[in-house]
């Protein structure tokens, strides 16, 4: 049933039978990010026969479609409730952008899931516009995926991206969960640095991407956040990551948030490992209703 | 006569009727002339000729008319002396069953009165010899003192010999002033003899009074030869099954013999363990003409001793042997306070209604369809305390009653109790709630007021808690799945979780190893939310305070969960291999209030993510 649905604009580049299902990974022409773009595609065992609801993952800095297929060991738990799970890449990759790979944190393998505003970055770098439009579209077109069932979660600067684009589409995610977040980048440095390489000196084109902001501000159908957080994670304690400002936040709101100090754990896909069954079944809850 | 003699009656009469029809043969055969007889007069009934004067004006038949007809009056004279016979067999054998039982009366009369007569004789010389004993007694007597007085006299006799002998010796005396000496004494003594008076009297009369001897008892007992002999003692019947209701019994006996009984007295008296005397008054009585009987006004769940008498115009039987009956017991009560349910089974308890023990109870218990249909009712048996498990399918209502069982049988139905399977009932146990915790009049919701209490004014036991002001539920004790919620205000500081029966009651929920709980903490800063258990709980935020918490426990997945109920939110599963049943806790840290809402079923959102 898969293989009817893959147009020509869709390369598969691997597929691996796991948890009897497929993890896959494709290549396809970005008009979003003007590029080729890979992203990896669980299908459990129950897309053989009928649509399954999806969940976007979005990973963290340096990553790539590879990174969460490969450590965060979720296709059991994706297999079991039957819900594709979609990791795209972090950035466009091979345009050749000057300054690209200078940091680990900015530029490639650091998109923040913004659209740029500046150059040199604003022609490729659109991950907010390819993550919420594109790629939906994209998938649903190409694979058994029921359009009206999306939910999306992440981990460090995916986690920071899957609570804004929750936060700023009311409604077009059943349920949002996040490890270790960067919840309030406009207070942190990764994100001063990538916003205002990003998006300019105006502060207040910064908050339309803050999560801890967008809360403050947020109305729509309730919400319902599962956030974790190992207490051992050096970001955390370097202030890069802030959950306290977005718990207040979501306090001060009544947006309903679950929010774990887990002990002991680190930043590390060993964390995201540990817990990533609790998080698909906070999304299965509401994928599979 | 006999049937013998009946048969042969008849064979003369058929010979008489055949010397009849013979005759007229003859008649017919003695005219052999042109006369001869062509008809037959119905009338006068016998054979003519048609032309004959004297038979004109009657009813000629021809003579075979006649004779069919006379063949048909013979058959029916026939018929009715078959019927005749019959009759007299019957009567014959009859006679001959009077006859033995004739033989049979008399031989009893006989014995009877060989019986009787016997008593009787004996009595007589029983009495004769009474008789002849009291006489020789009196002659015993008589001769006694006869003797007696014969002694005396001669006792006397001497002491007058003495006498006159001293007196003659004295008066031989040659001395004369020896004689003057002992004259005067002598002489005294001589005259104060001879002024006595001797009684001749005879002591005892000649004659012997003969007692009248009684002899009313053996009159008595010559009337009595002619009666019918006062009926043997009658034999109670054994108890039947199920013929008893909690304030009667039906009683029944037999006679195991052919007495006539004009009417029985049956006799019945409560037996209690105290009572090992009986008195008259403790006895009721009541006259019954069949042998069989139903008494009422009696307590349930009782005993009663039974017996019988039979009484003819002679006299009362002897009492039979006495029967022991019980009636059946009171109806128990259902506690609907403390009966729990889940959607797979029910615990159901109850008051025995009886003051004294009884053997077992039943439980009976069917689905009661919408619409009313009657479906089968199932029952466990052989109950041995007053609270019983029963297995139920799910989401159905259920009416339940107990029926309290003893040797008479069983009790009527309880008042009924309706048992719904579509989620989890319970209650709370007051017992183990720590005095500072009160709960309203439906038991739903536990209060910790203002007021401190003195802690003089408390009162703990073995169960309640002691440190932590809280209180456990109770629970169906079967390992499945359960689902609970409670209310609580934005500043109630709780716990609310599961313990084990036996958790530490001077310990706090959630500080021990026997409890898990949710608690709220209300700080100057924020709501803290703490997931205790064995004293730790892991570091969790929650941003929208949950009011109405609803906890899921499933036994077989080894899990308990909280959640908001209102958001659907997930907060926190434990994951337990839990070893013994569980029991609902709830506590109040600080003054406020809780509402326990049960009833309830696990949403969708819990069982199936």
């Amino acid at each position: 049933m898969v293989s009817r649905y893959i147009a020509m604009a869709l390369t598969q580049v691997s597929s691996n039978k796991c948890c009897n299902g497929y993890q896959k990974v494709f290549e396809h022409d970005s008009s979003e990010l003007k590029c080729k773009m890979k992203f990896a595609i669980y299908l459990p065992p129950k897309a053989e026969s009928s649509k399954c609801p999806v969940l976007y993952w979005l990973s963290g800095l340096t990553c790539t479609e590879q990174n969460f297929i490969t450590k965060a060991g979720s296709q059991q738990a994706a297999s079991e409730h039957g819900i594709i799970v979609v990791a795209p890449d972090t950035s466009p990759r091979g345009c050749n952008i000057e300054g690209e790979d200078e940091s680990w944190d900015f530029g490639t393998g650091a998109g923040f899931y913004v659209n740029a505003t500046q150059e040199p970055w604003k022609t490729n770098y659109r991950m907010y516009s390819y993550v919420t439009e594109e790629l939906p579209r994209l998938i649903n077109s190409n694979f058994p995926a029921d359009p009206e069932k999306m939910s999306i979660s992440g981990h460090s600067m995916g986690g920071h991206g899957a609570l804004i684009c929750a936060l700023k589409n009311p409604g077009k995610y059943k349920s949002v969960s996040a490890f270790a977040p960067i919840c309030n980048p406009i207070q942190c440095a990764w994100g001063q640095k990538a916003f205002s390489g990003y998006l300019g000196p105006d502060k207040s084109t910064w908050e339309l991407y803050d999560a801890t902001v967008l809360a403050e501000s947020y109305s729509g159908p309730e919400l319902d956040i599962l956030i974790d957080q190992g207490r051992d994670d050096q970001f955390l304690s370097s202030s890069q990551l802030l959950p306290d400002n977005l718990i207040a936040a979501c306090s001060k709101k009544k947006i309903p948030v679950v929010f774990r100090l887990q002990q002991g754990y680190d930043h590390s896909y060993y964390f995201i490992f540990s817990f990533i069954n609790d998080h698909i079944k906070h999304h299965a809850k509401y994928l599979n209703a | 006569m006999d049937a013998y003699e009946a048969r042969s009656c008849l064979d003369v009469i058929t010979e008489e009727l055949s010397e009849e029809e013979a005759a007229d043969e003859d008649a017919f055969v003695m005219v052999p002339d042109s006369h001869s007889p062509d008809a037959f007069c119905s009338q006068c009934r016998t054979l003519t000729h048609t032309g004959s004067a004297a038979h004109a004006c009657h009813a000629l038949l021809t003579p075979a008319a006649a004779a069919q007809q006379m063949k048909d009056e013979l058959s029916r004279s026939r018929s009715k002396l078959s019927e005749k016979i019959v009759e007299m067999e019957n009567f014959a054998s009859n006679l001959e069953e009077i006859f033995i039982t004739v033989e049979e009366n008399f031989g009893r009369q006989e014995q009877n009165l060989e019986q009787h007569y016997n008593e009787v004789l004996q009595t007589l010389s029983q009495r004769n010899d009474a008789r002849a004993a009291a006489l020789d007694e009196q002659k015993n007597r008589k001769l006694e003192r006869l003797y007696s007085e014969l002694l005396q006299c001669g006792q006397t006799l001497d002491a007058s010999k003495e006498l006159i002998e001293s007196a003659q010796e004295v008066h031989r005396r040659q001395d004369k002033r020896a004689f003057l000496q002992a004259v005067m004494p002598v002489i005294k003594r001589v005259e104060q003899f001879s002024s006595t008076e001797v009684d001749l009297k005879l002591g005892v009369s000649l004659d012997f009074d003969v007692p009248t001897t009684d002899l009313s008892d053996v009159r008595q007992m010559m009337d009595s030869i002619n009666l019918l002999p006062a009926p043997s003692a009658p034999v109670m019947n054994p108890q039947i099954c199920n013929s008893a209701t909690d304030t009667s019994l039906h009683v029944c006996w037999s006679l195991f013999s052919d007495d006539t009984v004009e009417f029985y007295e049956l006799h019945w008296r409560l037996i209690s363990d105290d009572c090992t005397m009986e008195t008259p008054q403790d006895v009721s009585q009541l006259k019954v003409k069949e042998t069989h009987c139903t008494v009422s006004d009696l307590l349930p769940n009782a005993q009663y001793e039974l017996w019988v008498t039979a009484t003819n115009t002679t006299g009362i039987s002897p009492a039979s042997e006495r029967a022991v009956y019980m009636t059946v017991p009171s109806p128990p009560v259902i506690k609907p306070r403390q009966c729990v349910s889940s959607l797979d089974a029910a615990l159901i308890r109850w008051d025995s209604g009886n003051t004294n023990p009884v053997e077992s109870y039943t439980l009976e218990f069917r689905e009661s369809d919408a619409d009313g249909s009657n479906t089968a009712t199932e029952s466990i048996v052989a109950i041995p305390s007053c609270e019983c498990l029963v297995q139920l399918q799910p989401w159905k209502r259920y009416i339940i009653s107990v029926r309290a069982v003893n040797i008479g049988g069983p009790s009527e139905r309880s008042e009924p109790i309706d048992v719904s399977t579509a989620g989890t009932f319970f209650h709370l146990l007051e017992d183990t709630a720590h005095p500072s915790l009160s709960l309203s009049a439906n038991g739903l919701t536990m209060f910790y007021l203002d007021e401190d209490l003195p802690l003089s004014h408390m009162t703990f036991s073995d169960s309640t808690f002691a440190r932590c002001v809280a209180v456990l539920g109770d629970l169906v004790p079967i390992r499945g799945q359960y689902y609970w919620e409670i209310e609580v205000d934005e500043d109630t500081e709780f716990r609310v979780g599961v313990a084990y029966e036996d958790t530490q009651r001077n310990s706090y929920l959630g500080g021990n190893n026997t409890s898990w709980c949710m608690r709220h903490i209300v700080t100057p800063s924020r709501h803290k939310y703490e997931f205790l258990h064995n004293g730790w709980t892991p570091d969790i935020r929650i941003t929208v305070q949950p009011l109405r918490i609803g906890v899921f426990l499933d036994y077989a997945a080894g899990i308990l969960s909280f959640y908001n109920a209102a958001l659907r939110q997930h907060l926190h599963t434990f994951s337990c291999h839990f070893l013994h049943y569980l029991h609902p806790c709830f506590a109040l840290d600080n003054p406020g209030a809780l509402t326990l809402r049960t009833g309830l079923s696990a949403p969708a959102y819990v069982t199936c993510p």
